[in-house]
C-alpha cells in the first residue's frame, strides 16, 4: 500500500488529466456513435447544438426552464425543473470542479490550443491581480442573465412587456460551445448568422465574436475562456459540499509561489492563502498542477471523502521537474 | 620601482593573506577535533585548506561573476557561460582589513567582503568580471557604491524591499529580466532557453540533495553535526557545481549508512537547536562549533548561507525564456525570509514549521553587531517562540575571538537549561 501511495504521488498527474481530457472529449462530441448518451444536466460543457454528442450541458435546459410563467414552479413542471437541478447537483458533488479542468471539452480545446502556442514558442500572456479580480466577476453577471432574461419571457418584471422566446437561451447563443463543437462532426450551421429577427441577428453575431475571441484569447492566455464561464459560477454555489477536495496546510506552506506560477488560471491564493484549509476557490478547475509543484510533504492535498488521493510530496516534485527536462 | 603606497599595500596583503591561513587552519583543526567526523566530510576540510594555504586563490580559471546576497540568480550567470562565486567573506583577516573603509559599528559581513575584495583586487582583478550586488540591507547597498569607486564593475540588481504586493514582483521579475540581458553583455555568450533549463535541472539538484541532508538531521539519532553542514554549505558558495554535489551525494550515503546501523555522532541525549539569525560562514564557524562543544547539536538552521540558500526550488511551467526568467524570480524573491523584507512573518512561520519538523528544543539567535535587521528581528523571533514554548539564547557576536569565553559559558548554561526542562517534563 504504502509503495502504490507513493507511486501515485510521484505520478505525472498532468500526462493522466491529457489522456482523461481527450477520453472526455470524444465521449461528449462523439458519443452519440457508441449510442451513448449520459444525459442533459451535465455540469460541463456537451453541447445540445452538437447532434452525436455524448451528453449535454445542464446551462441549456436550465434556461429553458427558467422561461415558464411564475405558476408553473409550483405546478408538475417545478418537479421536473428540482430533478434538474439535483441530477446536477448530483454530478457534479462527485468530482467537483473536476469536471471543468479534466473533463470539459471547451477546457480541453483551450489547453490543445495553449500546446499549439507552446509548440510555435509564442510568449503567453496573463492578467494583473487587479484586473483578473475585475474580470472574475463578469462569470456572476453572465449567470444572473442566463437566469433573468429567460424568467422575463414568460413573465413580466415590473410591469414591463414580457421579452420574444428568441431571447430563450441567451448564453446558449453566445456560448462558443454552440457554434466549435458542432464543426467537430462536420456541422458548419451554427457559424450562420440567423437573421430572421433582430434579436437573432444580434445573437448569433455576437455568438460569433465571442467565437473568435475565444479561439484568439485562448491562444494567448491559458483557459482565457473559463474566467468568464458562468457554468463556474454555478459550480461555485455547490462547491463547498463537494466530496473531491483540494487542501491546504498552511503551517507547511513557504509561500515560494511554485503553485502560482503553475495555476493556469491564476489564482493567487493557493500560494497566499494560508487560513483556509479547503482551497478550492471560483476560478479553479481542479487541474491539480499546483500539488504537482508543490515540493513541500503533504502541504497540498487531494481528497476524496475525507481520504488523500494524491499529495505534494518533496521526491515527487523533484521526480516530476526531471521529467520535465528530459521531454524537453 | 614601488611607491611607499604600493608598497605598505604589498605588506598588508602578504600580512593578510598569512592570517587567513591561520584563520582557516584553526577553523578546520576545530572542526576536525570532533571524533568520529563523516568520512566524505574529508573533501570539504582539503577544499578550504587548499583555498587558503598560500593566500586566497580563486577556485576557476572560469570568468568569475561575483554576488553578494543569495537573491542573485545564479542559474543566469552559469547560462551566460560564467560562474558564480558568493562573495560574502567570514574571515576575520578581512573583517579588519574593511574596517578602513567604514564605520566601527558596519556588519562584519558587509566589512569583510568589502575588506577581501580591496586586499584581493591586484590579483583578482581581470578574472572577476562583475559583483552582483541586489539593493537588499543599506550596508551592502553602501559597499556597493565603495567597490564602485575601488573600480571592481559593480552590477546593482535592484530588488523590492516587500515581497508581497503584485507591483513588488513585478518590479523584481523586470530587474531580473535586465539583468539577464546585461548578463549577455557582460560575459559576451547569449542565454538561450535550453541552456537555461539545463542549469535550471543542474541546480535543483543542489536543492533536493539539500533537502536530503535537511531530512537526515530530522532523525531521532544525530547522524552529522551541524558545524559540518555549515562548512558543506559555505562550500556551495564557491565550489565547482558538480564536485560539490558529488562529494554531498557521498556524504547523504554515509550519512544514510550511520542511519540504518544507528550510529549516532553524538550523545543521543544531546539537546537538538536550531540556528537563526545572521549567517555562519566559514572560516566564522565560531557559534555552531561552541554549541556542538558544549554538547548541544544543532539539527536545523534559518540562515542565508544554508538553508535559505539552497532549500528552494524553481518551477517553470512553459520551457521559454518568458516563463523559466520570472520562474526564477519567483523563487529568488517569493520564499526568501531575508530580514530586509517587510513583513517578514515567513520567517516566523519557516521556523516553527521547522522546529515540528526537527523536534527542535531550543533556538541560538546568532546576530552579528551591526546587523540591525537581525538585531531588531529578534523581538518578533522570540515573541513567536515563547508562544511555541521554544527557549531562544540570543548572541550578539562578531568575527573576532574575543567574546569565545562569554560565549561559551552562556552557550553551556543555555544547554543545561533544556536538560532541566526536559527533566521537568
Amino acid at each position: 500500500m504504502g509503495n502504490f501511495r507513493k507511486a501515485i504521488n510521484h505520478a505525472n498527474i498532468s500526462r493522466f488529466r491529457l489522456y482523461l481530457q481527450a477520453a472526455s472529449f470524444v465521449l461528449l462530441i462523439y458519443g452519440g456513435y457508441l449510442a451513448i448518451n449520459i444525459g442533459d444536466q451535465l455540469p460541463t460543457f456537451g453541447c445540445i447544438f452538437s447532434d452525436l454528442r455524448g451528453g449535454s450541458c445542464y446551462l441549456y435546459g436550465f434556461q429553458h426552464q427558467m422561461g415558464s410563467p411564475w405558476s408553473s414552479y409550483l405546478s408538475g413542471r417545478g418537479i421536473g425543473m428540482l430533478v434538474g437541478l439535483l441530477t446536477f447537483i448530483g454530478f457534479f458533488i462527485v468530482f467537483n470542479k473536476a469536471w471543468c479542468g479534466f473533463i470539459c471539452p471547451l477546457g480541453t480545446i483551450q489547453d490543445w490550443l495553449t500546446g499549439l502556442r507552446r509548440k510555435f514558442g509564442i510568449r503567453y500572456s496573463n492578467y494583473s491581480e487587479p484586473v483578473f479580480q475585475r474580470l472574475s466577476k463578469i462569470k456572476y453577471i453572465l449567470l444572473a442573465l442566463l437566469i433573468l432574461i429567460p424568467m422575463a419571457i414568460g413573465n413580466s418584471f415590473f410591469g414591463l412587456p414580457k421579452l420574444d422566446h428568441d431571447f430563450g437561451i441567451p448564453f446558449c447563443m453566445i456560448c462558443p460551445g454552440r457554434t466549435v463543437f458542432p464543426l467537430f462532426s462536420g456541422d458548419f450551421s451554427q457559424l450562420a448568422l440567423d437573421m430572421s429577427s433582430i434579436t437573432k441577428m444580434v445573437f448569433t453575431t455576437l455568438g460569433l465574436l465571442i467565437t473568435g475571441l475565444f479561439l484568439a484569447g485562448s491562444f494567448i492566455k491559458k483557459r482565457f475562456f473559463c474566467l468568464f464561464c458562468p457554468m463556474s459560477a454555478f459550480h461555485y454555489i455547490f462547491a463547498k459540499a463537494a466530496l473531491l477536495r483540494l487542501s491546504k496546510d498552511g503551517s507547511k506552506c513557504t509561500r515560494c509561489g511554485n503553485c502560482y506560477r503553475a495555476c493556469d488560471v491564476g489564482i493567487r491564493a493557493i500560494a497566499d492563502d494560508l487560513d483556509h484549509k479547503n482551497i478550492v476557490k471560483d476560478d479553479c478547475m481542479m487541474c491539480f498542477k499546483c500539488v504537482e509543484m508543490c515540493p513541500e510533504e503533504g502541504c497540498l492535498e487531494v481528497k476524496f471523502l475525507g481520504l488523500p488521493i494524491y499529495e505534494s510530496t518533496e521526491e515527487g516534485f523533484f521526480k516530476r521537474m526531471q521529467r520535465l527536462n528530459n521531454a524537453k | 620601482m614601488q611607491s611607499d603606497v604600493d608598497k605598505r599595500f604589498t605588506r598588508m596583503q602578504k600580512a593578510t593573506g598569512l592570517h587567513l591561513a591561520m584563520e582557516a587552519e584553526e577553523t578546520l583543526q576545530r572542526l576536525k577535533e570532533f571524533p568520529d567526523n563523516p568520512e566524505p566530510m574529508a573533501y570539504f576540510y582539503d577544499l578550504f585548506h587548499n583555498l587558503y594555504k598560500n593566500g586566497h586563490t580563486l577556485p576557476t580559471d572560469k570568468k568569475i561573476i561575483g554576488t553578494m546576497c543569495l537573491q542573485v540568480p545564479d542559474e543566469l550567470i552559469y547560462a551566460a557561460g560564467a560562474v558564480p562565486m558568493r562573495m560574502c567573506s567570514g574571515a576575520y583577516a578581512y573583517d579588519q582589513v574593511g574596517a578602513e573603509f567604514m564605520p566601527a559599528k558596519s556588519c562584519p559581513v558587509v566589512k569583510a567582503t568589502t575588506g577581501m575584495l580591496h586586499v584581493n583586487q591586484t590579483l583578482w582583478g581581470e578574472s572577476v568580471a562583475s559583483v552582483v550586488v541586489p539593493t537588499t540591507c543599506d550596508q551592502k547597498k553602501k559597499c556597493a557604491e565603495m567597490l564602485k569607486d575601488m573600480g571592481y564593475p559593480v552590477y546593482i540588481l535592484e530588488m523590492p524591499s516587500a515581497k508581497d504586493s503584485d507591483a513588488a514582483r513585478f518590479y523584481w521579475q523586470e530587474s531580473v529580466k535586465k539583468f539577464a540581458l546585461d548578463l549577455q553583455q557582460i560575459t559576451g555568450t547569449k542565454i538561450t532557453s535550453a541552456k537555461l533549463q539545463a542549469v535550471i535541472t543542474d541546480m535543483a539538484e543542489s536543492s533536493r540533495l539539500f533537502r536530503k541532508l535537511n531530512d537526515l538531521r530530522k532523525a531521532k539519532t544525530p547522524l552529522i553535526f551541524g558545524k559540518d553542514i555549515f562548512l558543506v554549505t559555505s562550500a556551495y558558495f564557491i565550489d565547482d557545481l558538480t564536485s560539490w554535489q558529488q562529494a554531498v551525494r557521498k556524504l547523504i550515503e554515509d550519512l544514510e549508512e550511520r542511519h540504518k546501523n544507528d550510529i549516532a555522532i553524538s550523545n543521543r541525549q544531546a539537546p537538538r537547536l536550531l540556528l537563526t539569525g545572521s549567517p555562519p560562514i566559514f572560516p566564522n564557524l565560531k557559534v555552531p562549533i561552541l554549541v556542538e562543544q558544549a554538547g548541544g547539536i544543532i539539527v536545523a538552521d534559518e540562515v542565508c548561507s544554508s538553508n535559505r540558500l539552497l532549500y528552494d526550488t524553481v518551477a517553470y511551467d512553459e520551457t521559454n525564456l518568458n516563463d523559466m526568467v520570472p520562474a526564477l524570480a519567483d523563487r529568488y524573491l517569493k520564499p526568501c525570509t531575508c530580514p530586509c523584507l517587510t513583513p517578514n512573518t515567513d520567517r516566523n512561520r519557516k521556523l516553527e514549521e521547522m522546529i515540528k519538523s526537527h523536534e527542535v528544543e531550543g533556538v541560538v539567535y546568532q546576530a552579528f553587531s551591526g546587523c540591525l535587521p537581525y538585531e531588531m528581528e529578534q523581538k518578533q523571533i522570540s515573541n513567536t517562540l515563547d508562544e511555541v514554548g521554544v527557549p531562544m539564547l540570543y548572541l550578539e557576536t562578531d568575527y573576532s575571538n574575543e567574546d569565545l569565553g562569554q560565549l561559551s559559558t552562556r552557550i553551556e548554561a543555555f544547554i543545561e537549561s533544556i536538560k532541566a526542562r526536559r527533566r521537568k517534563k
